[in-house]
């Protein structure tokens, strides 16, 4: 369990507060998505899980190691693997073997242990065939699979991941999300910053942030359910989140709560059958 | 492109050779090649060539990796056969200097030279993968602990150092492009405007590629990096090609050297 009580945290010497009172609880293999506008705190918030940050105040549990203790960072960061949202700045190796490796390195892992987790990282994302490849003939989407197979080969219990599709086109945003959804189903806790609306749909929970506190916490239909406060803080919504705002805004007595496809389909289906009736 | 660090992947004797003993080898080389009369030198340089050929290894390549040493290249060379004393070949009308035979045959022997050196190490570079070279370092440098030399560092820092440049490259390109995309034309400006563009396209490049090596440092706190002893992916292991390699260059030397010190 990932437990933040009461975080706060200020950049210095700009002494912008980032985080001002930040109390949330993760559990393991939940998939979790962090929204909001730029700015509000969700880079800094998710730094503080793998104590890259520290809070100024307030305290983060991650497994029941406190991120303030130097002791613990080692195991802490073991345990929440993190993905930048830009991989060329993430990525240090100059093959895509030798970057995956570059963690189990840092653990001080036997050769043998190494080779093994870098091969099950590989195949984990998809990437076998790329082992040897040199980093710079890799595409965007290719890189961000390498940058996540590096994280995966530390074993975490939790991925962070800011922005995972961010420049990606769909077909590269489709492969990336789908390798999540996989690492979800394989039991790792995901924590997803993005700022696309229904990749964020599709998530377990959704945690709202803005002016670095905690704007909205629960289900995507709950926080969709509520629009007009997404809309003042300049969210956008889904866009069958919108559609079900226009039907209603027209006549029609349709859902609020109704974040994917299938259960829009639904909802249109059954109200053509009784316009039709 | 080729930039240092570049590793084309293949399958050969001089792939699979142990990193350690092409470093070896690349040095022992490299004091030969400068030692050897012009002739062997020659057959050296010939046989580098070769080398290159039957690795798969494009001669475009060895091209691009010499371009930016061209301007040093050509600098050697004149010095030698302008200021070297002998038999007049011909005369600069003008200048009054007279090139002679005698210095445009040593300009042609020491480029010769020098153009085998580079591409004894554009083979090396080529034909071993950046984590092999690094570990071999490593393993060379290994003695120096006892002096407190921080070795393990001193490694991640020339990985990050190769990772790096291609970084710097395209950061290079992208400002360049950006540049041009404003209308900036350097072709039609004159030397104070292609001197601050100059100036200015470095200092874009560096604050970009020190925001950067920020993000990285970070990246590299994230995945537990901490300073001192890391394992390694890489175990470098003699095989049966690597000690017929070795006992050859052991012999190589002790005749080489044997044969220096009888006939000087």
């Amino acid at each position: 369990m990932i437990i933040l009580e009461n975080v706060h945290y200020k950049y210095e010497p700009e002494g912008i507060e980032a985080l001002r009172g930040i109390s949330l609880q993760i559990r393991e293999g939940e998939h979790l998505a962090l929204i909001g506008p730029n700015g509000c705190g969700k880079t800094t918030l998710i730094r503080h899980l793998n104590a890259l940050l520290l809070p100024a105040s307030g305290k983060v549990t991650i497994g029941g190691c406190n991120t303030d203790n130097p002791k613990h960072q080692a195991e802490i960061r073991s345990m929440v693997g993190m993905v930048f949202q830009n991989p060329d700045n993430q990525i240090v190796g100059m093959t895509v073997e030798e970057d995956v490796a570059f963690g189990p390195e840092n653990l001080h892992l036997p050769t043998v242990e190494i080779k093994k987790r870098v091969a099950e990282a590989l195949i984990r994302v998809g990437i076998s065939e790329l082992a040897c490849r040199n980093i710079e003939n890799l595409s965007g989407g290719e890189k961000r699979l390498v940058a996540i197979a590096g994280v995966l080969a530390m074993q975490p219990r939790y991925i962070a991941l800011d922005e995972p599709a961010a420049f990606l086109d769909p077909a590269a945003t489709k492969r990336v999300l789908d390798i999540i959804d996989k690492l979800h189903f394989e039991g790792v806790g995901i924590i997803h910053i993005t700022h696309n609306m229904a990749e964020a749909a599709l998530t377990q929970r959704i945690v709202v942030m803005n002016e670095g506190r905690v704007y909205l916490d629960g289900t995507p239909r709950k926080i969709f359910g509520k629009a007009g406060m997404l809309k003042k803080i300049g969210m956008q919504l889904p866009q069958i989140t919108e559609l079900l705002i226009k039907l209603k805004e027209s006549g029609f007595p349709v859902r609020m709560d109704i974040v994917n496809m299938e259960d829009a389909l639904e909802q249109i289906r059954s109200l053509a059958g009784k316009i039709k009736d | 492109m080729y930039h240092i660090g570049s590793f084309i992947k293949g399958q050969s004797l001089l792939y699979n050779l142990d990193p350690r003993i092409k470093i070896a080898a690349t040095i022992c080389l490299s004091v030969f090649i400068l030692w050897v009369k012009p002739l062997i030198a020659f057959v050296i340089g010939s046989t580098l060539l070769f080398a290159v050929l039957a690795n798969g290894i494009s001669l475009r390549t060895i091209g691009q990796a010499l371009k930016p040493l061209l301007f040093f290249i050509v600098l050697i060379f004149l010095v030698h056969a302008l200021f070297n004393e002998g038999e007049t070949l011909f005369n600069i009308p003008y200048i009054g200097i007279s090139i002679s035979y005698a210095g445009l045959q040593q300009g042609f022997v020491v480029i010769w030279r020098f153009l085998c050196l580079i591409i004894a190490a554009i083979l090396l570079t080529l034909t071993t993968a950046p984590s092999q070279m690094i570990a071999a370092i490593k393993y060379f440098l290994r003695p120096l602990k006892v002096l407190r030399v921080p070795v393990d560092d001193i490694a991640v820092m020339i990985m990050l150092a190769l990772r790096l440049m291609p970084i710097l490259l395209t950061e290079k390109e992208r400002v360049e492009i950006a540049q041009k995309a404003r209308g900036y034309n350097l072709q039609r400006s004159g030397l104070i405007i292609r001197i601050k563009a100059f100036l200015s396209l470095t200092l874009t490049v560096l604050t970009g590629v020190i925001r950067r090596a920020d993000e990285l440092a970070l990246a590299m706190e994230a995945r537990n990096y901490q300073r001192g002893e890391r394992t390694s992916l890489v175990e470098l292991k003699f095989t049966s090609p690597d000690y017929l390699v070795l006992i050859f260059l052991g012999v190589f030397l002790v005749i080489f050297v044997a044969l220096n010190s009888h006939f000087g």
